[in-house]
């Protein structure tokens, strides 16, 4: 079998300044699987899915999304990425219509406009995700679970191929994480999407992840995988 | 009214300082959404140096305030990137540029007032080569916002994640930073340097205080903000003002009724049943 991974880490280090945060760090995300990424505040969990997304450049090692070296990738449009609701907190009215477009527009390019396909799409997130009735509501009027999952509609605009989100399920209530439980179940298993699920809370993740690993001291550590009911896909590991 | 709007100079302050404040407002919402308020008040800055140095060299200030600015947008927007950005950097460019200018200025022969002049415009004395200036600029603008829409409203919600969607980030950032540059131009002769960055920020700030969504938000302060340029211009006329400070004083009563309604709707909200949670 030859899929690559849709995310590599091949002996990453990565440090601020002089500070190391990780260190000869490996992991390889295949598509169909659901990986959690645990570990303290600061241990490094955010950090290493945005060097894994081009955000953050790693000082050695290398990084691969779906077998292309990340600083040559292009197909960004395979990638949905859902960062910590607080980073996506806007000044100005912004309504949740508008936030899941603003998924489209690294796909159009700066002077295309949607078209009738596109559109289609975003109804289908928006039903996905349960929004309908508020997608013209200004995003932060929402609770924080309406607010998490026009965030995920967004990333899942352009139907990507991985997904990372970080502490998705921070300040969301029991509702809003069913939803998102049964949105990523239905991801991972039916469309083969890959997950990168950041969080430091075990319940979001319990019964969905295929592996999970916890940052510590600048590595990675497997961590057990507890209540995991589906099959792990048959995929080498490194 | 009718006088006023026969008499000449008042036509060109019209159409000139509607322009600039209905357009001003349209780059001023992505510059609020991305925390950067004040930097076309530093643009207004470092613009007035280009007047100064333009008075002292003839050349013409317009273009001694263009090629300031533009500079200033290219070190702004390395300084982001290297994040070397912060306040003190920032006021080291910007008062720099109002030192230089004032320095120029009193150098230049033509007496600092005619320079001074810039910093919060004349529009009562515009020619029709300058007022077509100005709505060259805002024409610049306002195509510019309108082709690259979707991908300001994208890094100004949220940078990271339009970068990872794609989005040339980089690109867009500079785009925006000289599209503040030329706005402050432009507006130079209607209602001054300093005041325009005021025209980029209070119609936005008003407008946010009652839409509902970004696209209404624009909309309401691109109306706000031509709606003041004709108030203010017809209170400075019949009151006897500077049209410039009547403009900004005109928007910031805006301002305060919008917050004003903006409470009354929210209390109303918060009466009713809140949003239902699924």
């Amino acid at each position: 079998m030859s899929e690559a991974p849709a995310l590599e880490f091949d002996q990453v280090t990565f440090g601020y300044g002089r500070t190391p945060v990780l260190r000869e760090v490996s992991l390889r995300i295949y598509p169909g699987e659901f990986y959690a990424v645990v570990g303290a505040n600061g241990a490094g969990k955010t950090t290493l899915m945005k060097l894994g997304i081009g955000l953050l450049h790693a000082t050695y090692g290398t990084i691969r999304l779906f077998g292309e070296p990340v600083e040559k990738f292009h197909d960004w449009h395979k990638v949905g990425y859902v960062p910590q609701r607080a980073a996506a907190r806007p000044t100005l009215p912004v309504s949740v219509d508008e936030v899941i477009r603003t998924g489209l527009a690294g796909h159009l390019g700066l002077f295309r406009r949607p078209k009738a396909h596109h559109r289609r799409r975003i109804e289908h997130v928006v039903d996905v995700m349960g929004l309908a009735d508020t997608r013209s509501a200004p995003i932060n009027r929402l609770s924080g679970g309406q607010q998490q999952r026009a965030l995920i509609a967004r990333a899942l605009v352009t139907e990507p191929r991985l997904l990372v989100l970080d502490e998705p399920t921070t300040g969301v209530d029991a509702a809003a994480r069913h939803v998102l439980r049964e949105s990523l179940e239905h991801l991972v298993r039916v469309e083969r999407v890959a997950v990168a699920y950041i969080s430091h809370d075990p319940e979001g993740f319990s019964g969905l992840a295929h592996h999970v690993v916890e940052v510590t001291a600048g590595h990675l550590v497997d961590a057990p995988v507890e209540g995991h009911h589906h099959p792990t896909p048959t995929k080498t590991r490194p | 009214m009718t006088d006023v709007l026969a008499l000449g100079f008042m036509q060109k302050a019209l159409v000139a300082c509607v322009v600039v404040c209905t357009v001003a407002p349209l780059v001023g919402a992505f510059v609020v959404q991305r925390h950067q308020s004040l930097t076309g008040d530093g643009m207004g800055h470092v613009a007035f140096a280009g007047v100064g140095l333009a008075f002292l060299i003839g050349a013409a200030p317009l273009l001694g305030a263009l090629v300031f600015t533009v500079i200033a947008a290219f070190v702004l927007f390395r300084l982001q990137r290297s994040g070397l950005a912060g306040d003190l950097s920032l006021a080291l460019i910007f008062y720099g540029g109002i030192a230089l200018g004032y320095l120029f200025a009193a150098r230049s022969g033509s007496g600092v007032n005619t320079v001074l002049g810039f910093l919060f415009g004349s529009p009562l004395n515009l020619t029709w080569e300058s007022v077509a200036a100005v709505v060259g600029l805002a024409l610049v603008v306002l195509v510019i916002v309108l082709l690259l829409y979707g991908p300001l409203v994208s890094i100004a919600f949220d940078e990271e994640a339009a970068r990872v969607s794609g989005v040339p980030t980089n690109a867009l950032v500079l785009t925006l930073t000289l599209v503040v540059a030329l706005t402050v131009v432009g507006g130079m002769y209607a209602i001054g340097l300093l005041l325009v960055s005021a025209m980029m920020i209070v119609p936005v700030a008003a407008a946010a205080q009652v839409a509902v969504s970004y696209r209404q938000t624009m909309a309401i302060a691109a109306a706000i903000g031509g709606g003041s340029a004709v108030v203010g211009l017809l209170l400075a006329y019949y009151g006897d003002a500077t049209p410039g400070s009547s403009i900004v004083l005109t928007a910031i009563v805006c301002y305060v009724i919008a917050s004003v309604v903006g409470t009354l709707r929210r209390r109303a909200r918060r009466q009713t049943p809140r949003l239902a949670e699924r």
